[in-house]
């Protein structure tokens, strides 16, 4: 039984002047989910994460906030959802505490909750430095993290990251993603926008931007079966000349992609026979592997690969 | 009421009160740089010309000339050179090292004694003409004094006309300057103050997070002005410390008027500034447009250095535009006549009016949403 989504969005779009930065976008999310944006820079991302906080008001189009429209203005939105900005987290010349008191000030939030979800949610970060250290001292993965708390002071059923990892190390970025699934585990629901593969695997389901068109979504493995439906091959031909075989491959019938990752090409073909065939001819000293796709692959074939 | 929260407003100014307090720089600019200001130009800018090189041509020599020449050199303004051998006083006016010439003819005692009419030539530089205009201002003065001292019964004019003034009975071009300087800074510095603030927020992306709160914008808006305003109050008390005690300006109004004239004014230029930031959004421009907004308007088009009175038409109205017209005159009036309401009835609704119109302004320019 499906309960009704927590965020539903309806022909959305945005633009400013002449430009379309969000065009006709439609999806929608339950509650406890990790939705990812997956998309290069300028896909609109940003901009829909924007509306969809209240941040910007769209130019046609509804969505369901939590409930909520854009009758206000996007105010109402703004009371029940938690929003971290890509660019900024917290003021670096204020303190822990300051920073946090500021948030709840800007909240309305009573003295005695403010310190409980204060508590609460330093538990949840293990955050455990005092509350007059410097923000400018703090190292970004734990500045990430307090930004996190910040944002979450409200208790908002639905948070929204932009790029909450970029320029952190990759150890605080798993951190980070370990709180994410902590949290969608406490029922709320997180939508987050990323650049990296990798993160954009541990979301439940990833919505693929381009141009402001939704061109895919679906959780990473549909996604990699729907644009490779048959076999991929990895194709090592261990430092040898190679040209004359890959320029021959692209011509090859059958072939969906074929892509260089550092030494090795990957091949992906519609079935197995034309796998088969166009693979016949392999030079004998280069080695072949079936792989999975990667959400890198799939990023390639439908992001990049339309723009041929 | 559901338009403004007051306990929002107080989070933001509190949070503002942080960063200053956090920034020396920001501290000082606000409590010292106009105290700094105030001081210098209070003791560089001088309208009144003294030591006036007076060159003179003696060919009397004779008792009533050199009383003549006394009269000029206890004036105080003017201090005698005698022309080089060979060199006529014309040269030395000519050559800059005398700003004026003193010609006295040969007979002059003796026409004296014979009950005559007597002259003198006096030539004047007028390349410079701030500084001829003053010192023209002095010579009925002195024609008096030496009426006075040659004893000499000169011709009654039908009528004379006698100036006495009043309120800055010594003409003291300080006492009339510092009210005005302290405008000026005040000023400027309540526009630099808050128009890099919004921007900031705007530059370092805080303001999207700002804004992605149910926080309005009047709510920032008085946030913001409140902490600047004390701040730049504060600078203010410190100016009016160092005008009385230091340069010693006169204080002849009422102090709670003067600084609800103070309020007026410094919250129209805090809401300028705020106007700038929150059209900019950037920092570097929103100082350039501060500054030129700021600083030039107020200098020449308030009536601090031109009489407003003597502008074109068109710029006497475009003054009314401008707060700091409007508070020097209340300024001057307060401290140099001690003016009551009553009568700064017009500069006082005009500032009102200003700084009302400014912050509204501000307020209908300040757009929610993030629209590049």
């Amino acid at each position: 039984m499906k309960s009704t989504p927590v965020l539903e969005v309806k022909e959305l779009s945005i633009k400013f002047g002449d430009f379309t930065a969000v065009d006709h976008v439609s999806f929608s999310v339950e509650r406890g989910e990790i939705f990812g944006f997956l998309g290069a820079n300028g896909a609109g991302k940003t901009t829909t994460i924007r509306m969809l906080c209240g941040l910007l008001v769209p130019t046609s189009g509804s969505a369901s906030v939590g409930g909520l429209g854009f009758a206000d203005g996007g105010r109402g939105i703004k009371k029940i959802v938690g929003y971290m900005s890509q660019k900024f987290t917290l003021y670096n010349d204020l303190t822990v505490g300051e920073n946090l008191d500021f948030a709840a000030g800007l909240r309305k939030l009573a003295p005695a909750y403010a310190k409980k979800r204060r508590k609460e949610l330093f538990e949840l970060i293990g955050f455990n430095r005092p509350l007059s250290t410097m923000v400018a001292s703090l190292p970004g993965g734990v500045k990430q993290e307090l930004a996190l708390a910040a944002a979450m002071l409200h208790d908002p059923e639905i948070v929204f990251l932009d790029e909450p990892t970029s320029g952190v190390s990759p150890s605080s970025r798993a951190r980070f993603w370990s709180l994410i699934r902590k949290i969608t585990a406490m029922g709320k629901t997180v939508i987050v926008t990323t650049h990296y593969m990798d993160e954009a695997e541990q979301c439940g389901r990833i919505a693929l931007m381009r141009t402001g068109r939704l061109i895919a979504l679906d959780s990473p493995e549909e996604l990699k079966k729907a644009a490779f439906p048959g076999p991929m091959a990895e194709l090592d031909f261990k430092g040898e000349e190679a040209g004359a075989f890959i320029s021959g491959l692209e011509k090859a019938a059958g072939l969906l992609e074929l892509s260089p990752h550092g030494m090795r090409w990957h091949a992906a073909f519609a079935d197995k026979p034309a796998m088969d065939a166009a693979l016949a001819a392999l030079p004998p000293s280069a080695s072949l592997s079936l792989i999975k796709p990667s959400l890198e692959d799939v990023f390639i074939r439908l992001v990049e690969g339309t723009e041929r | 009421m559901n338009a403004f929260n007051i306990h929002r407003a107080y989070s933001i100014a509190r949070k503002e009160v942080m960063h200053i307090l956090r920034d020396p720089f920001t501290l000082a600019l606000a409590l010292g740089l106009p105290v700094m200001l105030v001081t210098f130009f209070g003791f560089a800018i001088d309208y009144e010309v003294k030591n006036i090189s007076l060159a003179v041509s003696d060919r009397d020599n004779g008792p009533a000339s050199r009383r003549l020449k006394e009269v000029f050199s206890s004036s105080g303004y003017f201090h005698l050179v005698e022309p080089a051998p060979g060199e006529g006083p014309v040269a030395m006016v000519d050559s800059g090292r005398a700003a004026a010439a003193l010609f006295i003819e040969p007979d002059f005692s003796k026409n004296i004694q014979g009950g005559g009419r007597v002259e003198a030539q006096f030539v004047l530089d007028g390349s410079d003409n701030s500084k001829a205009g003053a010192i023209i201002g002095y010579l009925p003065g002195i024609q008096r004094a030496a009426e006075a001292k040659l004893g000499a019964p000169l011709p009654r004019e039908p009528f004379s006309v006698e100036t006495r003034f009043l309120y800055n009975p010594e003409l003291n071009s300080r006492w009339f300057t510092v009210p005005g300087l302290a405008a000026i800074i005040i000023g400027l510095l309540a526009i630099m103050l808050t128009a890099l603030t919004v921007a900031r927020e705007w530059e370092n992306g805080s303001m999207e997070l700002l804004l992605s709160t149910p926080v309005r914008p009047l709510e920032i808006i008085i946030g913001k002005l409140a902490p600047y305003g004390l701040l730049v109050l504060a600078g203010v008390f410190f100016v009016y410390l160092v005008s009385r005690l230091v340069l010693g300006v006169p204080f002849e109004g009422s102090h709670l008027l003067y600084l609800a004239a103070c309020l007026l004014f410094v919250t129209a230029a805090l809401s300028q500034g705020l106007l700038i930031s929150v059209i900019t959004r950037q920092q570097q421009v929103a100082m350039q447009f501060g500054m030129i907004t700021g600083l030039l308007p107020s200098m020449l088009l308030s009536g601090f250095i031109f009489p407003v009175e003597s502008m074109p038409p068109f710029f006497r109205y475009f003054t009314m535009l401008l707060p700091p017209r409007w508070f020097m005159a209340a300024a001057r009036g307060i401290t140099l006549k001690g003016a009551d309401l009553g009568e700064l009835a017009v500069p006082f609704l005009a500032l009102g009016l200003l700084s009302f119109g400014m912050l509204a302004l501000a307020l209908i320019k300040f757009k929610t949403d993030l629209e590049p």
